[in-house]
């Protein structure tokens, strides 16, 4: 026994350890963004600066932050609705029938999240040029929707292969169509993959900086690179407002992972860990 | 009741739908997607093997497989390659130990979620946001150099910039503040999954902990964690947020990821011939390891 409540309290070190290690920076950070411009970056660092917001008039009147977080919530916004739309279908067709090639365009969907965003930089710049998307959020969506697409289908996927097949059989024995068995019965039922998976897109979209970085060049910018471009010739980088911004991403995507804790390990496995 | 409608509907069916439309249907729900897939990989694919044979920004020469040649004779390009396995290896080491100690340390306790929440924060800011966060930390704000003075381990301020092995270190650091709790949520799930009552037969025959967890818990997460590190190992491999805030290659190009080299020389020199070269020759590496890894994996993850 005694053995036991010694690991016990060695074990809540360790974890208090962690805990401080992912806490404190967001604390300093918290206060980065409080604290004015000359106390940011002094010869020794300043741990206890004077806490002030008056520093966010300035920064929301040098910088259209509004203008970068409206653009964020639309490009992330249409690129989940562009991976349901497209994604649910899928992802029905790949849970649901047996078919010629079904693992193998299970797998081709599956492969695309491997892609280096790198490695199809370059066409893909030169493909938003010609249609004359550069520097758009409508660029951004499609990139993002992209990017996402394979995730969404394997997360509903796995919630689907889930459903019981009996309230099926018994809404086609009663002439129901394959679609009005998709809408009424396997969308409602497969839901929580579907939030999940839509949480899950919308994170990953926001958090997308290399396609953002080379599409978005100024009109566009959403949060993510808006805040790489926050620095002012003789004023280095604008650490405050960096910190601001950070901060702006970090509560929406918060409150969304709160909605599905219970289903976050399923879903960034992309269904394959049901936890 | 249900018996006797069966046969009227099923005949019903069957005359509603042609064979044909029944067995195109699943290709037609799958079809848009993966359409919308090939234009985004596909397409990219065949228009950078193109390019690859031209150089130019605008008046486009053929030259061959000259950009090839260059790239394998350049040393930047290997050196690149070198650093991401090198970066990526250590990176995606240090989080599973890390990940994984957490895990067998919190899956019993009665506050795991609040655990769980608590040491889910990192990943929930934007990677750019964190790589200024470090940047901030390690370089500029010299932080984490004044609190190493403090407890006495050294005496001056650390140039985290200037050595090849504590600017690596810094990627690393920042990659694993923010992406342990990647591995550790499914971790934690799949432990939280499995059987109690094998845990405490094992403990009632006399088993220690460490024994239980090593002989029992780990052997049975095995398909688990090779998941989770493919996952995490090829977002590892694409690292590109952190060395283009935080180093830029620095110091003499030690830094430099594979993506930030196609960047550079794509997007800063503007060579797209020789950047799309190098797309493709990451494309069929890509390619390779899906075909050797993920593909097994995620068969053994299916029902």
């Amino acid at each position: 026994m005694s053995d036991g409540s010694r690991f016990s309290a060695g074990r809540t070190i360790l974890l208090s350890v962690w805990g401080l290690f992912c806490v404190l920076p967001i604390i300093f950070f918290a206060t980065i963004a409080l604290r004015p411009r000359n106390e940011i970056i002094a010869p020794q660092p300043i741990y206890f600066p004077t806490i002030s917001i008056e520093t966010w008039a300035k920064i929301w009147a040098e910088w259209p932050i509004m203008h970068y977080f409206m653009n964020s919530v639309i490009s992330v916004t249409g690129s989940v609705i562009i991976c349901l739309v497209l994604g649910i279908p899928a992802a029905y067709s790949l849970a649901r029938y047996q078919y010629r090639g079904r693992d193998d365009i299970g797998f081709y969907i599956l492969s695309t999240k491997m892609m280096a965003p790198a490695a199809v930089a370059i066409p893909i710049f030169f493909l938003f040029r010609a249609m004359g998307l550069l520097d758009t959020v409508w660029a951004l969506m499609l990139v993002y929707a992209a990017m996402n697409l394979s995730i969404v289908v394997w997360i509903i996927r796995s919630y689907m292969i889930d459903i019981p097949h009996e309230i099926e059989d018994a809404a086609r024995t009663d002439g129901a169509s394959d679609l009005r068995i998709l809408w009424s019965i396997i969308i409602p039922m497969g839901l929580p993959g579907i939030i999940t998976a839509a949480v899950i897109a919308a994170i990953f979209a926001m958090n997308e900086y290399l396609f953002t970085l080379i599409i978005a060049s100024k009109n566009a910018y959403p949060l993510s690179v808006a805040l790489a471009n926050f620095s002012g010739g003789s004023d280095g980088i604008i650490y405050n407002a960096i910190a601001l911004v950070a901060f702006l991403a970090f509560f929406p995507a918060l409150l969304l992972v709160i909605l599905i804790q219970n289903h976050l390990s399923r879903g960034l496995t992309m269904g394959a860990v049901k936890g | 009741m249900t018996d006797a409608v069966l046969p009227t509907s099923t005949l019903r069916m069957a005359r509603r739908r042609s064979p044909f439309r029944r067995k195109a249907f699943p290709y037609l729900l799958v079809a848009p997607a993966v359409v919308y897939l090939l234009a985004i990989t596909l397409y990219p694919g065949i228009f950078a093997l193109w390019r690859s044979f031209y150089q130019g920004r605008f008046k486009l020469e053929f030259i061959g497989f000259q950009n090839y040649v260059d790239l394998f004779r350049d040393e930047t390009f290997w050196h690149s390659l070198t650093n991401t396995l090198i970066i990526g290896g250590i990176t995606l080491a240090v989080e599973f130990v890390i990940a994984m100690t957490l895990a067998a340390l919190v899956y019993r306790d009665p506050l795991v979620r609040g655990w769980r929440i608590l040491f889910l924060l990192p990943m929930l800011f934007m990677p750019s946001a964190v790589a200024y966060l470090w940047k901030l930390l390690f370089n500029d704000g010299r932080v984490i150099s004044d609190l190493l003075m403090r407890i006495g381990l050294v005496d001056s301020n650390i140039d985290f910039m200037g050595s090849t092995w504590l600017a690596r270190g810094v990627l690393v650091v920042t990659d694993v503040w923010q992406w342990v709790p990647f591995l550790f949520i499914i971790f934690v799930a799949a432990l939280q999954g499995q059987d109690k009552e094998i845990e405490e037969a094992a403990r009632l025959d006399g088993a220690r902990w460490r024994q239980i967890f090593f002989s029992i818990s780990l052997p049975l997460m095995r398909p688990v964690i090779a998941i989770a590190l493919v996952l995490r190992g090829i977002d590892i491999l694409t690292m590109f947020a952190s060395p283009h805030i935080i180093t830029q290659g620095s110091p003499g190009g030690n830094t430099e990821t594979v993506s930030y080299f196609i960047y550079r020389t794509g997007f800063k020199s503007f060579e797209f011939g020789y950047a799309s070269a190098a797309s493709v020759v990451v494309l069929v590496l890509t390619i390779i390891l899906a075909q050797s890894f993920v593909r097994r994996f995620f068969r053994s993850g299916r029902d």
